[in-house]
């Protein structure tokens, strides 16, 4: 326990130094890394395009905010972008309702979906805005992405999508450059901490390619040149009801719960090729931590890395070995106990 | 340096002249390769496969939920109308068909239209369309689908198609319990045909602005009620409910195409629901004919090309395209009773009806009209087709031609004057001198044209002359001895009007520019037309020259001038078709119910053209005639002008 209390201190030294050269890293610092830093959660689901036949990027906006909230994101930090309304649509015979699946088990389109930008609001330039915090004065702030530096933010995007591209409604696009600055441009504003991209669309890595901001992980769920596809029809209702790449995600997401050890790595390999038809793109040469060792609700839930401390600890200013550099010759700790109090929760996991 | 305007550079090189030598061969490739491409469109290899464009549509997605019941339903529905239509021998059982929209629980609705029949003195017709309409019921009635039964009294001469109205009856009821309708969908029950149809369209979208006229012959009135913007509609022909196949019919007023979509759309949603449909589907027997699929791809062709090229509409669907609305009509044959294929009654029609409600909910997906497929295209088989840019290569070839022949004429024209002159001045003058001299009389020859084209325009406008049309003979005739009087002044013109050197050669480069224009453009609006026209004329067209000394040449050139008279095309076209219709009749007999057939047809033809808006008698009155004019004259015009031009060159 002490081990870890004192790694967790040198990679908050470590963070500072992070500019320099990589490769002379410590082992230590390496092993630090792999914990989660982030202090709190946003996720910014989009559902890109509009009418009847799309039903499916519905349904898989849908389902996806389903997981992240079931995993704890609270509602006014999940930021919700649906550009068609299927509940109300005339021709759809559930009323109301919005499944992702035939055999209509759930009704993703439940009691408590609070869409923040609905219909013709979906727009590239309030997707943009949205990103870099620049929206209009009199925005409502359930309608702001009001992250921070210490926020891991999962942005996930489904539409019809082509080389380089992502079409919002029927009539724009936003471009992987554009979505590469905007980014950058959360980055250079300390938006985020960690971001986890996640888009499926035809093409879909296209959309990721121009990205150079740190601490992204992307994942797609087709190559350049490949379509992404549809799952299965529900001939009751009469159109394709989710893709494959959010159906088998799901598949995995359903059955993940707050305290899961799922890891990232696991869920990037949740649609092999077999399944999906396309292949899952993957990018992971931003992203300081390696995959396997991240948990899952890093991303998908709300689950905060909290340490039980017994010493005092000065939130404001840096303490003197904060400065260390040299570990070997580091003053040894006072010794302490660590008083580990059995608590509700941890029985239910036993 | 000569300006390109200057008239004295010589417009020939040796290129030109060269190839004006051999301009008949030229024209004569040009037309060979223009058949040879249109017989080559039957092949596998120049034509495509359909597929579908419009992703709304999203055919076959749904299960179809219409279930025996609504085939019970339809039954009985059909037991009733038989009772009914022993007392309504010669009218529409209105009363019947309100009641029973009324008891589904739908607007029901009735609309009077009123013909004014101008000829002979003048009568009147009326009837009565009864719709109703099931409205969206979560959203504006801002858009519609029809769905439209015609109705035939048992005293009608045409097939009786009385299962039309419960098949559709039935459909109405299923589709009054689903709540995901997101257009309003119309129920029509016409009369008279096409009339009622027509009728209904005009009072549907034009009726605010005729409701006060009463100067149109067809009085549409106005419509109590209506359901938005219509998207497309399909039209329901059923002989019999138990159903042998389904024939596709597409061909619209004035050759128009539904979009291609919705007739993939419909085969499709055929296929899947096990009834055997097609275009032109002919029955079992016919069907076995061992002929190869290149030539029943051929015939295929052909066929539809001579349904569209009378710009008559084969189906009520057709009057509906004028108005940019996509409809077709589903006619299904009655089964035979000697067929081997043995069905249940309890459930004959299912099929049928879930094939009308999967259509119903593709287009119910529609979220504008159909835009993405082909409009102008040409059915090769029930699952391939030619597009526009595949056939009018065949066309343009044809056409080309007129104007290959047009140019080189031109471009040889002053090279024969300056012969001519040269021979009679002797070589001693600077020929450019003659360049400037040559010149050509314009104005006579615009004259001449006009003259041809008010002659045709005649034809348009005199058999509807109100003085004529209170005369108490019947259309017929009158229509007849109008176009017979204006033909023969046609033919008579050329012997009348001598034309001043050169204008020969003028007006023949006119009418070859002219020609060339008029079947482009009528190509283009009804390409069979344009093509059958097309063959016929184009190798008359070539082969007329007026200034060619070959007496076989020019025989040849008036006879098949004289064949190709509008009225003589005309009188043929019937005598075949009476032929055929009627094999038993003696020759003379023949002879005799052609002209009586003839008298009808251009009757019909006058009629639809004021009724309905054909502009084939339009075209052949305005366009065609004039131009036969000029190539009887071109071809009836002798050698003389041209010697007697230079005998007075030479008396200079």
């Amino acid at each position: 326990m002490l081990h870890k209390a004192l790694l967790l201190v040198l990679a908050i030294i470590q963070i500072n130094a992070a500019e320099y050269d990589t490769s002379i890293l410590p082992e230590a610092y390496i092993d630090a890394a792999q914990h989660s830093t982030h202090t709190n959660n946003w996720a910014v689901l989009v559902d890109a395009s509009r009418f009847w036949f799309n039903y499916r990027h519905v349904a898989n906006v849908l389902s996806i905010y389903r997981s992240v909230k079931r995993l704890g994101i609270p509602d006014s930090q999940i930021i919700l972008m649906i550009a068609d309304d299927m509940a109300c649509n005339a021709r759809n015979p559930r009323p109301g309702q919005v499944y992702n699946n035939a055999n209509q088990h759930i009704n993703v389109y439940g009691d408590d979906v609070e869409v923040d930008y609905r219909g013709y609001e979906v727009t590239v330039e309030n997707f943009v805005r949205l990103l870099t915090g620049r929206t209009q004065n009199g925005t409502a702030r359930s309608k702001k992405l009001l992250s921070d530096a210490g926020s891991n933010v999962l942005i996930y995007l489904t539409g019809h999508g082509g080389d380089g591209f992502l079409k919002f409604q029927d009539s724009e696009e936003i471009t992987s450059q554009e979505l590469a600055d905007g980014i950058q441009q959360m980055w250079e504003k300390k938006r985020y901490n960690e971001l986890f991209f996640m888009v499926d669309t035809c093409q879909a890595a296209s959309l990721y390619e121009k990205f150079t901001s740190p601490n992204v992980l992307a994942v797609a769920s087709s190559l350049v040149g490949e379509d992404s596809l549809s799952h299965h029809v529900d001939p009751s209702i009469g159109v394709y009801m989710i893709d494959r790449y959010t159906y088998y995600a799901l598949e995995f997401l359903e059955k993940v719960q707050p305290f899961s050890k799922r890891t990232i790595g696991e869920f990037l390999q949740v649609c092999p090729k077999r399944v999906c038809i396309s292949t899952v793109g993957v990018r992971k040469d931003l992203y300081r931590r390696d995959p396997q060792k991240v948990p899952i609700t890093d991303f998908f839930g709300a689950i905060r890395p909290t340490r039980v401390s017994t010493d005092r600890i000065n939130v404001t200013l840096a303490d003197e070995e904060d400065f260390y550099t040299d570990f070997d010759h580091m003053p040894p700790k006072k010794q302490f106990k660590i008083v580990i109090q059995p608590q509700f929760i941890a029985k239910i996991n036993k | 340096m000569g300006l390109l305007s200057d008239p004295s550079i010589s417009t020939h090189n040796k290129l030109v002249d060269s190839l004006a030598k051999h301009m008949r061969k030229l024209c004569y490739v040009f037309y060979t390769a223009g058949v040879a491409w249109f017989m080559c469109l039957a092949l596998p290899e120049f034509n495509h496969g359909t597929y579908l464009s419009e992703n709304a549509l999203s055919p076959g997605l749904v299960y179809p939920e219409i279930r025996i019941d609504a085939n019970r339903l339809a039954l009985q529905l059909l037991e009733e109308l038989q009772r009914e239509r022993k007392d309504h021998q010669s009218t529409t059982p209105h009363a019947w068909i309100m009641a029973k929209f009324n008891e589904f629980g739908l607007e029901t609705y009735t609309h009077n239209f009123t013909l004014r029949y101008p000829f002979g003195g003048g009568k009147e017709f009326h009837g009565k369309n009864v719709y109703g309409i099931l409205r969206a019921p979560r959203i504006g009635s801002t858009e519609g689908l029809v769905f439209s039964a015609p109705y035939r009294p048992p005293s009608s001469v045409h097939d009786e198609i009385t299962a039309s109205v419960p098949v559709l009856l039935a459909f109405a009821d299923f589709a009054r319990r689903k709540n995901y309708w997101a257009k309003d969908l119309v129920f029509l029950v016409t009369e008279q045909e096409q009339l009622g149809m027509q009728a209904w369209l005009e009072a549907y979208h034009d009726g605010y602005k005729n409701y006060h006229s009463s100067s149109s012959y067809l009085v549409a009135g106005s419509l109590p009620a209506r359901a938005g913007s219509l998207q497309a509609a399909l039209n329901i022909e059923v002989q019999d409910l138990e159903v042998d196949y389904v024939d596709v019919k597409v061909e619209g007023l004035n050759g128009k195409l539904p979009n291609l979509d919705m007739f993939n759309l419909v085969q499709r949603i055929m296929a899947r629901e096990g009834v055997t449909s097609g275009y032109k589907h002919a029955p079992r027997k016919r069907r076995r004919m061992n002929l190869s699929p290149y030539e029943q791809n051929l015939r295929q062709m052909l066929a539809m090309l001579a349904t569209q090229a009378t710009g008559v509409p084969n189906g009520n669907h057709g009057l509906f395209h004028r108005y940019r609305i996509d409809a077709l009509t589903l006619s299904a044959a009655k089964r035979v009773t000697n067929s081997n294929v043995k069905s249940n009654p309890s459930s004959a029609t299912v099929p049928l009806l879930k094939s009308i409600e999967g259509i119903s909910r593709s287009l119910n997906n529609l979220l504008e009209r159909f835009h993405q497929s082909f409009f102008f295209y040409v059915i090769v088989h029930n699952d391939r087709y030619i597009s526009i840019g595949d056939y009018m290569p065949a066309l343009v070839a044809l056409i080309a031609c007129s104007f290959v022949k047009a140019y080189l004429s031109w471009s040889t024209l002053d090279a024969a004057e300056r012969h001519a002159q040269q021979d009679a001045a002797g070589n001693e003058t600077d020929p450019v001198v003659f360049y400037t001299k040559l010149s050509l009389p314009y104005g006579f020859v615009l004259v001449y044209l006009v003259v041809t084209l008010v002659i045709g325009y005649m034809g348009n406008v005199l058999p509807l002359q109100k003085y004529l049309m209170e005369l108490s003979i019947g259309a017929g005739p009158l229509t007849l001895t109008m176009l017979i009087a204006l033909n023969v002044a046609g033919i008579a013109l050329p012997f009348y009007v001598v034309l001043p050197p050169g204008g020969l050669e003028l007006l023949h480069i006119c009418m070859l520019l002219v020609y060339g224009c008029a079947l482009i453009v009528i190509g283009l609006l009804n390409f069979s037309l344009g093509f059958l026209v097309a063959v016929l004329s184009v190798p008359m067209v070539v082969a007329l020259n007026p200034s060619s000394t070959n007496g076989a040449l020019r025989g040849l050139a008036r006879l098949w001038a004289l064949l190709l008279n509008p009225m003589v095309v005309i009188y043929t076209v019937v005598l075949v078709l009476t032929f055929y219709e009627f094999p038993e009749l003696t020759f003379q007999q023949l002879l005799l119910r052609a002209v009586t057939a003839v008298m009808d047809a251009v009757t019909f033809a006058l009629i639809d053209s004021v009724i309905y808006g054909n502009w084939l008698y339009f075209a052949a009155c305005t366009v065609f005639f004039p131009l036969w004019i000029i190539c009887w004259t071109l071809a009836l015009a002798k050698q003389s002008d041209n010697e007697i031009s230079q005998a007075k060159l030479k008396t200079n």
